[in-house]
């Protein structure tokens, strides 16, 4: 068996047991020498991402039924490997290692957050392919480590001028919570708006875990700002957006996140939603034919009621179809070979046409309007540069 | 003027939500000495009770009911098996509740998940206060602790509960020899105080992000409220609630969150060290 | 002693043979864990043996870890420089924890939740501290790129590093309980106000225990840092706090072997079975209640009480007599003296204007009715209320609301109303405590010496007939019947040899056989060292038998004072307290 059985209509949790049951015999049954490529999946199924876990598990397996159908990497079938990685770096770095040394993985493909990468890398010290995917704040030029990730460029670049274009604002106030990505985007943001003549009237960060906005929806209110631009995670982002419909504020000013996933706005309700704008690499609903199918055959495989998908999700996808596409490239999963022919590689997405250029992949951003609850992508943006350079 | 007015309305919702969200712990602490860090999860459960109410297709106004019905039967369930043998254990008390909060959250991670809920306002809209606009909800949340707290207030100076209550908390051993049963006594104290902590989880909601973890903000900022006013008197809470919450209001609006946050818990720390039982000496 | 060394030879040996058995990856999984167990030891040093609960702990560990971090990277990872550069780091960090202990117990005697509120207030301040200070810790995403210690390899020679220090830490552990020192600390979570009457400044000692438990969780900290190559604000976090803490509780708190053995078990467990089990940390949380509601002691007391049942002892200290130094001088010494003394509880006066004059030397009997203020004028002598107007001097000094624990080098010894012996403890080891009071000096703590001090008036006391102590020696003080246990407090006041004795109803509860003796007793240290010896009572037998001046009490102030016989013919004395015989 080269992939793990799974069946329409079962509850996620029931999936991973049996998953997870089933990839434990194989594991315990298997002999040394396989012909297979072993590809360990490092995701959160605890801590603060855990609620992507379910959703990016049956990606994974998504994929590995594609990679599978077509070949395997290199004539040999794919096998995955799950570890959790929603714990604090240190436990999470056991588990890819225990991974890694236990089942002899020959790639990892990761979607988890910058601290936990970094531990990672630390541990992988480029002898072993990995693949970052989901949101992050970009700079990330490790060998052996290669990114489908969208960065704060590409998530900018073509959304920024779309906005003053279209909408019309130059006013821009910035709000994020005190870290890395916050920051590093907001770095990226200020030239970009000054490109278009925008000014910016307001930057602050907020600790993680606040849910008291009122001093700074009223500073944004008193700042004459009309765009918001918002780099708030998690239940951060659904109070402070509640609190900005709650005000009214949204008659006053456009609201731009890059990363407002389909979970965070349904925290955030319609109340809270209008004029509210993301800028994102996938969301569930684009239109495009393969999006389209992608999302077919996930409700058909994992049922009406499985996990969402969405963008952070749904790049575990992505991470490992350019995995097997660098394997295939390279003709093994040395990382020396997949360093000589990286560049260039492209792989199969429900996003588009995605190209590795340099470690990074450029590809399609979409900006959607969050209105009433529901995300309409209002604009496609495809090849956006993904604005990092490794020297 | 007008952006002073406007501070002014913030710090004072602040210090409502606050004194809203402490009450049910100053109840649990002040008179039965349990240091309940289950208190976040009951706010929680109490958020929740919009969710089970839309899942069964009640109206939402049945929210409240639920809210009380499911809290109060959870603290009974808790109060008998566990809190029950804590009663005068401070420390043990603390961790076997903090037990329970992992818990119940694991437990309502598995039956709702952990994605965020939403709860529509019940109220849309702002009012004009004299040129600035504030959301009606919050307005009615604000008039609602203040008149409640007020009238708990006299309520526990002049009712004959209020006094078998002192009686209990001074002196246990002469009030069950004057007959009144201490056992119901603290169950009931606990349930009320749990239930309490529900009705704010309820009252809260639509500003929050509705998701399984959201108790443990709820608790910290509780915990030193409580601190700065003086664990377990209405007074202390009033007082606490208003401290705390117009600090970090301030220093939000002068600085930024960051200072706000760093702010109270220097503030708590302080407090903590020189007046543990806070501004107001419990006589 | 030989239990100790072998038990940390065995635990080494164990050590030592991960690698060669399980190869380096278990090894660097153990490394982890062995790290996390050192904390978790500092957790249940403050938490069992200091009794104040630390929520904050992960501060030290991550503390030392980004300075570590940051040295390895500025000094490329060399030996000596940080080796020593841990040591001053946690050295700092337990200077730190002295001094907020000290700031926080002085003047309190329980510890209440207001020091584990501190603490976790603190942790949280660090962590945002840590995660805004992008610049200088690397914010979120952590502190890397920097070698580890003498670039040793995590998966390697590492590991050895960390098995030296679990072994050094348990075995220091283990040696401090066996030392007076420990005997201390189990005194002081046992009856801390007692401890205090014994002339120990409980705050200061909580504060070193403190010290001590931030010194050893900094070390495990900085040796964190070269074991995972990256430093992030959660190693010094709540979430690291809360688990410390419930490690520290799952494997037995009250013994270094306890907080290592839940920290590597669940540790390793958890890393096992998070993955195919999803209801691990409901599990871990059910263990965590069970043990908190039935088993306070931990998994390492279910084994321990497991061995006994199988017959295994606990090993006992055997120490030969020896003569030990005299005690301290007093600072302040002559007549007791109270002037114009008034103390209140709330709105209650209950001392209003207390004056009188003790003898140097001899008996005073002091009676009144119920609330007539005796406790309380024995507690505001030595400092246990406070004393709101007036003066308390001896011979002339001020020793007005000095602490409780100044009260012994003052020469003050008191004896309680309701008798309070450390009950935890056995006969033999209480009697061992007071023989350290008032003699001790600091490095007799750390001394096997000291727990075979034969002291003269303790001797004297425990070979008069009738007392039946040396014999009870093994025995929890709990158990004791009213009358042993107020022979056992007699002689835990009188061992220290004060020269100012103040007994409150010393043989309450006690038949007329040992009421008689414990007369024999008082009269017979009082005689050898000329003592004044207070003494309140209702039994109007043995104030006679005393044959001392009797001052009488009534509603906080002096009402009488003279001779027996002048009191007991006094019509005013009767009228205001009917005394009686037993």
């Amino acid at each position: 068996m080269q992939y793990e059985t799974n069946q329409p209509g079962d509850r996620d949790m029931t999936q991973y047991k049996k998953t997870a049951i089933a990839g434990a015999i194989c594991a315990m049954l298997s002999l040394p020498a396989s012909a297979e490529v072993r590809i360990g999946v490092v995701i959160p199924d605890s801590g603060p991402s855990s609620l992507f876990g379910p959703a990016s598990r049956n990606v994974a397996l998504m994929a590995a039924e594609d990679i599978n159908a077509s070949g395997g990497i290199n004539g040999e079938q794919v096998r995955l490997f799950f570890a959790d990685v929603g714990v604090p770096p240190a436990q999470s770095a056991q588990a890819a290692v225990r991974l890694w040394r236990g089942e002899d993985i020959d790639g990892f493909a990761g979607m988890h957050n910058s601290a936990v990468r970094e531990a990672l890398i630390g541990q992988f010290r480029g002898q072993v392919p990995f693949v970052y995917s989901g949101v992050y704040e970009g700079g990330e030029c490790a060998p052996g480590t290669w990114v489908t990730a969208t960065t704060p460029a590409q998530q900018l670049a073509p959304v920024i001028p779309w906005l003053v274009e279209n909408e019309g604002v130059s006013r821009w106030y910035m709000i994020g919570n005190d870290y890395n990505w916050p920051r590093d985007t907001n770095d990226a943001a200020r030239s970009m708006i000054a490109a278009t003549g925008g000014e910016i009237v307001g930057e602050e960060y907020v600790p993680l875990g606040s849910s008291d906005f009122d001093a700074s929806l009223q500073r944004i209110q008193a700042s004459g700002a009309d765009a918001v631009f918002i780099t708030l995670v998690g239940g951060d982002s659904v109070a402070f957006n509640i609190g900005f419909g709650a005000f009214g504020l949204d008659e006053q000013a456009i609201r731009f996140g890059t990363l407002i996933e389909e979970n965070t706005l349904a925290g955030i309700g319609a109340a809270g939603a209008n004029r509210l704008y993301s800028s994102l690499g996938y969301f569930a609903n684009i239109e495009t034919e393969p999006a389209k199918a992608f999302a077919a055959r996930y409700a058909s495989e994992f049922g009406e009621d499985a996990s969402a998908l969405n963008a952070l999700s749904q790049s575990v996808y992505d991470g490992i179809m350019l995995l097997a596409a660098l394997g295939n490239a390279a003709g093994s999963m040395d990382v020396e070979a997949i360093a000589k022919v990286a560049d260039g590689t492209g792989y199969q997405s429900p996003r588009g046409k995605p190209v590795l250029s340099g470690t990074h992949a450029d590809q399609t951003i979409y900006l959607a309007d969050g209105t009433g609850a529901e995300f309409t992508v209002v604009a496609q943006f495809d090849n956006v540069e993904h604005g990092v350079s490794c020297e | 003027m007008d952006q002073l007015f406007l501070i002014l309305l913030n710090a004072s919702w602040q210090m409502a939500a606050l004194a809203l969200l402490a009450l049910g712990l100053a109840i649990v602490f002040g008179l039965l000495r349990i240091l309940n860090m289950a208190h976040g999860e009951f706010v929680m459960l109490g958020a929740y009770s919009h969710v089970i109410t839309a899942q069964f297709g009640l109206p939402p106004l049945m929210a409240l009911p639920v809210c009380i019905v499911v809290v109060g039967l959870v603290a009974l369930l808790i109060e008998r098996a566990v809190v029950r043998h804590f009663y005068n254990r401070m420390f043990d008390s603390l961790l076997a509740t903090w037990a329970l909060s992992i818990l119940m959250r694991e437990f309502v991670e598995m039956i709702w998940g952990r994605a965020y809920r939403n709860v529509p306002l019940p109220v849309e809209g702002m009012i004009k206060l004299g040129g600035v606009g504030y959301p009606t909800y919050r307005l009615m949340v604000i008039a609602f602790v203040v008149i409640g707290l007020a009238m708990l207030w006299l309520w526990y100076r002049n009712s004959l509960t209020g006094v078998r209550i002192r009686a209990v908390v001074s002196n246990p051993a002469l009030a069950r020899a004057v007959g009144i049963n201490t056992t119901r006594f603290a169950a009931a104290a606990y349930v009320i105080g749990c239930v309490l902590a529900g009705l704010s989880g309820l009252l809260l909601a639509p500003m929050l992000g509705v998701e399984p973890s959201m108790g443990l903000d709820a608790l910290i900022r509780s915990f030193f409220a409580l601190v700065v006013g003086g664990l377990g008197t209405l007074e202390g809470l009033g007082i606490g609630a208003a401290v705390i919450g117009g600090v970090q209001a301030g220093l939000s609006a002068a600085l930024n969150q960051t200072a706000g946050y760093l702010g109270v818990l220097v503030l708590a720390v302080i407090f903590l060290w020189r007046r543990p039982d806070g501004l107001y000496r419990r006589r | 002693m030989g239990f100790i060394v072998g038990a940390s030879l065995a635990l080494l040996g164990l050590l030592m043979a991960v690698p060669a058995v399980w190869g380096d990856f278990v090894t660097w999984q153990l490394g982890l864990f062995l790290l996390y167990g050192i904390a978790a030891q500092g957790v249940g040093l403050a938490w069992g043996r200091g009794g104040f609960l630390p929520l904050g702990n992960a501060l030290f560990f991550g503390v030392s870890g980004y300075a570590s971090a940051m040295i390895l990277h500025a000094t490329d990872g060399a030996l000596v420089p940080n080796l020593l550069a841990i040591v001053v780091c946690a050295a700092i960090l337990a200077a730190l924890a002295w001094g907020l202990a000290m700031l926080v117990f002085q003047g309190r005697l329980e510890s209440g939740p207001y020091f584990s509120l501190i603490t976790l207030a603190l942790v949280l301040i660090v962590e945002q501290l840590a995660e805004t200070a992008q610049s200088l810790t690397g914010g979120f995403n952590g502190y890397s790129g920097y070698p580890s210690i003498a670039g040793l390899d995590p998966f390697g020679n590492l590991y050895y590093l960390i098995a030296g220090l679990v072994v050094v830490t348990t075995f220091c552990l283990m040696l401090l309980e066996k030392l007076p020192a420990g005997l201390v600390l189990r005194g002081l979570v046992s009856q801390e106000a007692r401890l205090q009457t014994l002339g120990f400044a409980t705050h200061r000692v909580k504060a070193w225990v403190f010290a001590l438990s931030a010194f050893i969780t900094a070390l495990a900290g900085a040796l964190f840092a070269s074991h995972q190559g990256i430093v992030t604000p959660q190693a010094s976090g709540f979430v690291l706090s809360s688990e410390l803490l419930i490690w520290a509780a799952v494997g037995g708190r009250l013994h270094p072997l306890g907080s290592l053995l839940g920290a590597v078990a669940i540790g390793f467990l958890s890393a096992e079975l998070r993955d195919t089990y999803l209801w691990w940390e409901v599990l871990i949380a059910f263990l965590f209640l069970a043990v908190v509601i039935a088993a306070p002691g931990g998994a390492i007391e279910m084994l321990s009480y497991l061995a006994q049942k199988l017959g295994w002892r606990p090993h006992e200290l055997t120490v030969a007599p020896n003569p030990p130094p005299p005690t301290r001088p007093n600072n302040a010494a002559g007549a007791l003296t109270l002037r114009d003394v008034h103390v209140s509880a709330g709105e209650i006066r209950i001392l209003d204007g207390l004056e009188f004059t003790c003898p140097t030397q001899g008996f005073l009997c002091v009676i009144g009715p119920n609330g007539a203020g005796k406790t309380t004028m024995l507690k505001s002598i030595t400092g246990a209320m406070k004393v709101e107007r007036g003066e308390v001097s001896l011979g002339g000094q001020t020793v007005t609301n000095l602490p409780q624990y100044r009260a012994l080098s003052n020469g003050i010894g008191r004896k309680m109303q309701i008798p309070t012996v450390f009950e935890d403890l056995s006969v033999r080891e209480n009697l061992q405590l007071a023989s350290l009071a008032n003699r001790a000096r600091a490095i007799d703590y750390f001394r096997v010496a000291p727990l075979g001090w034969e002291i003269p008036e303790l001797s004297r006391l425990l070979d008069q007939p009738g007392v039946p102590l040396r014999e009870l020696g093994d025995l929890n003080a709990g158990a004791l019947p009213q009358g042993h246990r107020q022979m056992l407090e007699l002689c835990l006041t009188l061992t220290p040899a004060p020269a100012i004795v103040l007994l409150d109803e010393p043989t309450a509860g006690m038949s007329p056989e040992e009421t008689a003796l414990m007369v024999r007793l008082i009269k017979k240290y009082q005689l050898e060292t000329k003592a004044f010896v207070l003494v309140i009572e209702h039994d109007m037998a043995l104030v006679q038998a005393l044959d001392a001046r009797v001052l009488v009490l009534h509603q906080g102030r002096r009402f009488a004072e003279g001779s027996f016989g002048e009191i007991r013919s006094d019509p005013r004395v009767a009228e205001v307290y009917t005394g009686g015989n037993k």
